[in-house]
């Protein structure tokens, strides 16, 4: 397939946290506002006045004064962030917006407020409380969360402009960016797709770590190049898989299982767009807040979510998702130490063959992965098995 | 000839001194059995005998009596192995406790003990009485007038049905208490869970709790359950397993994170009033407030009891329990909620207390340190204090789990007794102290001043991630506060991560070469006990 | 007469039934018969127990329905 015109530009933005966007913006001005989580909306850190960046540590694979701090039995991702932030990558933050939903993540930003690591005088870090169900309950404490810890901190701090007006701008730009993205992601459901996993997981992290309004240009002209892309005639992809699981912002992760012959058609972990790139939408007589509330607690597929349906639920999400985008098996990854998914990766690689005929490959991966050749024979062998199990089936 | 008689008469009335006890000559192998039981002179060793070893053997017997009686209590030992491979070796686990313990601290901590047994027959007892397996799949009235919820969901949140109904802990005596009493149990439910897929680093109670399921050896007592994200993200994640295997109607009554944040009580009384409502529709039954103060006014009691023995222990020698009596009587009783146990033995408790606060005894004369323990304590080796003070002299006065639940709730109307019970319930045991904000793990430099501590036992839960993910700011504050620190390494349930005799040279290698100091009893410094109970 | 003697046979029971579980206690006879031979024989038991194979257990997405309350129905008349 032809190449993607930005693709190489994308890529070399996701190098660094601090990329050539994100300085453009500070330029101009604006707030720097850093997350973690897809529970801290990120169209509230994009109203005007300031932009979201969710935090990466690229290329951090031995993160070791962060191990002392946060010893060696915790999710690389928290302590890369950690070692990510005392090397100084986020001294251009301008404030942390915190959410105690996971330990390790959780303790990496307590780490930001305790300790004298981000070398700005004006940064603070400020912790919102998250509901564990889709409830009235759940919706209601949310938003007063948010309204609280995120709102009015922004409003105090750094005089955002936080009105309904202001969070109605910031979601029309915030649905522009969703619309781009899905646009771009649909191409994965094509018999033939126009896009590969590796790039689209790109294309989805730029729109995670960069200004909005500095990467919308490059996003239209990606979704008008997607538009004329012809495929390759002969593809070079076995099967089609879904990846799904714990944390995932290396795009070199889907690559490597697409250089195993399976195509990688739907993200649906945490920084993919299954979900994370729906469009907000504010229903008549609702306000603003309150349609970003109701957003991102529906779309959240985080196991979390504790009430029963909602457990259940995710397994019957993962079937519907591979009934969409057509794929032949399921990857569940789960980060070493991740305790949500180390026990949402047992029920879903027990439940999908069984229920739903779907072939699972399960893994335990690191953040930034080294030591590739173990995965690389998982992958390769998933292939073969799903393969062998369509000729099975054929005959 | 003559001075030695003397000495072997005294010895034999009085018991052997402290540092000639020779405790770890007793030990049989690497079994934990003893040659003999201590002795204790005359006057110990027969209290211990007919007060404690008689007593609890005979009370054993009659709360099995009266609990629902030999024939189902020798049904549920055939089918649970929780029940059979633990609960018969419960007096070991008195005395593993009680080594060394002389006078009123004897006394007064084997109480604790006789409380935690009687609570726990009662328990497993009326699960039984109510569970369908051992009934032939019949549901009868018990089963449907039990509660079964997370054992972090505590008991007061079910104080308004307690006329009428019954609560239990899932996990609380098939798991928990087992742990404590014989940590060979616990290893199957471990080995179990990891064999369906699950890693081996997640929160080993969590795994354990869902390991117990996987062998289905729950037993099926209610016709719900309520689940909790109580402590931490491990029991979050392990619901999802609950539900699969449990396979009945389930709702999780959730508590917020940040519990100090003025903004989240409001949630909490919502999740509890949701829980009722969850009970009433499913069970029929609705809590009475009336029904909820008569309990919680028992509880208090309790609780204004629990602040008189932290006065005496923070500031006199005269404190009567041990490190682990004090730790494993608080946890069970805060988190099960009021019984009546807890008040007769808060009663003999007491009336000993006053003994030795009026009398100035010095209950631990041999204290060379007074040590706080912090972070989450190993199940498999909770009387490590009581070797600790017999080998070392150290004293442990208090621990950070003591320290949760520590509310005496409102009953005056329902607005406030309800954001009483909310608060409390946000204040559980690990999570008041591990999570909602570094602030809270940091009570430890008030609660050292407070207990007046000059050392620190560190327990260093390996697979917790709430607290490794801070352990390199506890060994800067360490520094920089000149505290003597010791980091107890384990793996809460799981003995064969770091054993027991692993954790002795720990803290022998710390008191030998920080502390320069000799044993108190050389004997207890190097054995192995691998295969003990 | 006679119930001098029923009476003093009884005690004398009594007196050797508290010297034996005396001795029991002291020889920690209990923790060895249940280390050495009633935990082996428990072990073996439950390990040959029939049990359900949890991994069969149903897992319907319509079982069980979204206990959904709100401000209206939360509350406990």
């Amino acid at each position: 397939m032809r190449d993607l015109k930005h693709l190489i530009f994308f890529d070399d933005l996701l190098q660094e946290a601090n990329n050539e966007l994100v300085r453009q913006a500070k330029k101009e001005g604006l707030r720097a506002l850093g997350y973690t989580c897809y529970f801290m909306p990120e169209v509230l850190l994009d109203l005007p006045g300031c932009f979201s960046v969710r935090l990466r540590a690229p290329r951090c694979t031995s993160p070791d004064v962060a191990t002392y701090y946060m010893s060696g039995r915790t999710c690389h991702y928290g302590r890369s962030l950690l070692e990510r932030a005392l090397e100084g990558g986020y001294n251009f933050l301008d404030a942390q917006m915190a959410t105690e939903t996971c330990t390790v993540t959780c303790r990496f930003q307590e780490h930001l407020q305790i300790m004298p690591i981000i070398e700005n005088p004006d940064f603070f870090c400020e912790f919102t409380d998250v509901p564990f169900k889709k409830s009235e309950n759940g919706r209601e404490h949310y938003a007063k969360q948010l309204q609280a810890h995120v709102l009015d901190k922004l409003s105090e701090k750094f005089g955002i402009d936080t009105s309904d007006e202001a969070i109605l701008k910031a979601i029309e730009q915030h649905n522009e960016v969703c619309r781009l993205v899905t646009e771009i992601g649909s191409y994965r459901k094509l018999d033939n797709p126009t896009i590969t996993g590796h790039e689209f997981s790109t294309i989805m992290l730029v729109s995670l770590v960069c200004p909005k309004h500095l990467i919308l240009p490059y996003l239209r002209e990606t979704a008008e190049e997607m538009k004329k892309r012809e495929p390759d005639k002969k593809p070079n992809w076995r099967v089609k898989v879904m990846v799904t699981g714990s944390e995932n912002d290396d795009p070199g992760f889907i690559e490597l299982i697409e250089s195993c012959g399976a195509l990688v058609v739907a993200d649906r972990f945490c920084y993919g767009s299954l979900p994370g790139r729906e469009e907000i939408e504010v229903k008549e007589g609702e306000r603003p807040l309150e349609a970003v509330v109701r957003h991102y607690l529906d779309t959240g597929q985080c196991p979390r979510y504790m009430e029963q349906h909602e457990i259940r639920g995710r397994k019957q999400y993962l079937a519907e998702l591979a009934k969409e985008y057509k794929v032949d098996g399921i990857i569940v990854e789960s980060n070493k130490f991740c305790e949500y998914w180390s026990y949402e990766r047992v029920a879903n690689s027990l439940i999908l063959p069984r229920d739903f005929n779907i072939p699972v490959c399960s893994i335990e991966k690191e953040y930034i992965n080294t030591s590739v050749g173990q995965l690389r024979t998982r992958f390769q062998a998933f292939v073969e098995s799903i393969e062998l199990k369509k000729i099975q089936e054929g005959a | 000839m003559k001075k030695k008689l003397k000495k072997v008469l005294k010895d034999f009335w009085y018991g052997k001194p402290h540092g000639e006890r020779r405790l770890g000559d007793l030990y049989i192998g690497n079994t934990g059995l003893y040659k003999h039981r201590e002795w204790r002179g005359v006057k110990d060793t027969f209290y211990y005998f007919n007060k404690i070893w008689l007593y609890n053997y005979g009370g054993i017997l009659m709360d099995i009596m009266r609990f629902g009686g030999p024939i189902i209590a020798v049904k549920g030992l055939l089918r649970y192995r929780w029940f059979g491979q633990t609960y018969l070796t419960a007096l070991h686990w008195f005395d593993r406790g009680l080594e060394g313990m002389r006078g009123e601290v004897l006394r007064a901590s084997a109480w604790h003990y006789r409380a935690m047994t009687c609570e726990t027959i009662r328990q497993f007892m009326h699960m039984f009485r109510a569970d369908t397996r051992l009934h032939g799949g019949k549901k009868n009235k018990w089963y449907y007038k039990t509660i079964m919820h997370d054992e972090t969901v505590c008991g007061s949140v079910f104080y308004g049905y307690r006329d009428r109904m019954e609560n239990i802990a899932m996990q609380l005596v098939p798991y928990f208490v087992t742990c404590h009493v014989n940590n060979h149990t616990v290893l199957h439910y471990i080995d179990a869970v990891q064999s369906i897929g699950l890693p081996g680093d997640p929160c080993p109670m969590c795994q354990a709790e869902a390991g117990l399921l996987v062998l289905d050896d729950v037993p099926d007592y209610s016709p719900v359950m309520i689940t909790s994200n109580e402590a931490c993200d491990a029991s979050v994640a392990t619901s999802v397993l609950h539900d699969w295997f449990l396979n009945k109607p389930l709702i999780s009554m959730t508590q917020p994170m940040r519990f100090n944040d003025p903004l989240v009580h409001e949630y909490t009384m919502n999740e509890i009033k949701e829980a009722w409502k969850f009970i009433e529709e499913q069970m029929g039954e609705k809590p009475d407030f009336d029904v909820y103060v008569e309990y919680t006014e028992k509880y208090n009691e309790l609780t204004k009891f629990e602040h008189e023995k932290w006065d005496v222990a923070a500031n006199t020698p005269y404190y009567p329990i041990n490190g682990v009596a004090q730790a494993l009587y608080r946890i069970y009783y805060s988190q099960v909620g009021y019984r009546e146990i807890w008040a007769k033995t808060d009663a003999k408790v007491k009336k000993i207390l006053n003994k030795c606060v009026e009398q100035k005894i010095n209950t631990f004369p041999m204290t060379r340190h007074r040590v706080l323990a912090w972070s989450c304590a190993p199940l498999y080796f909770s009387n490590w204090c009581t070797w600790a003070y017999n080998c070392w002299g150290l004293n442990v006065i208090m621990n950070m789990d003591s320290l949760m639940f520590d509310i005496v709730l409102r009953t005056d109307n329902e607005e406030d007794a309800l954001f009483d019970l909310a608060r409390y319930h946000e204040m559980a045991p690990m999570r008041r102290m591990a999570v909602g904000g570094h602030e809270h793990i940091f009570e430890i430099w008030e609660n050292l001043e407070r207990f007046n501590c000059d050392m620190v036992m560190m327990y260093d839960q390996l697979q917790c991630k709430g607290m490794q993910g801070i352990v390199g700011l506890f060994e800067d504050e360490f520094r920089e506060r000149n505290i003597h620190a010791i980091w107890m390494p384990h793996a809460l349930p799981d003995k064969r991560t770091v054993s027991r005799a692993e954790i002795r040279s720990i803290i022998n290698d710390y008191m030998f070469t920080v502390m320069r100091e000799e044993p108190l009893d050389p004997s207890l410094l190097d054995f192995d006990d691998i295969m003990s109970w | 007469m006679k119930f001098k003697k029923t009476l003093l046979k009884i005690l004398g029971a009594l007196a050797l039934t508290y010297v034996g579980l005396f001795l029991v206690f002291f020889f920690d006879l209990d923790g060895k018969a249940l280390f050495y031979f009633v935990e082996p024989m428990l072990d073996k038991h439950y390990s040959k127990l029939k049990r359900r194979d949890m991994l069969k257990q149903p897992y319907g997405m319509e079982d069980f329905p979204e206990y959904s309350y709100t401000e209206e129905n939360r509350d406990i008349e």
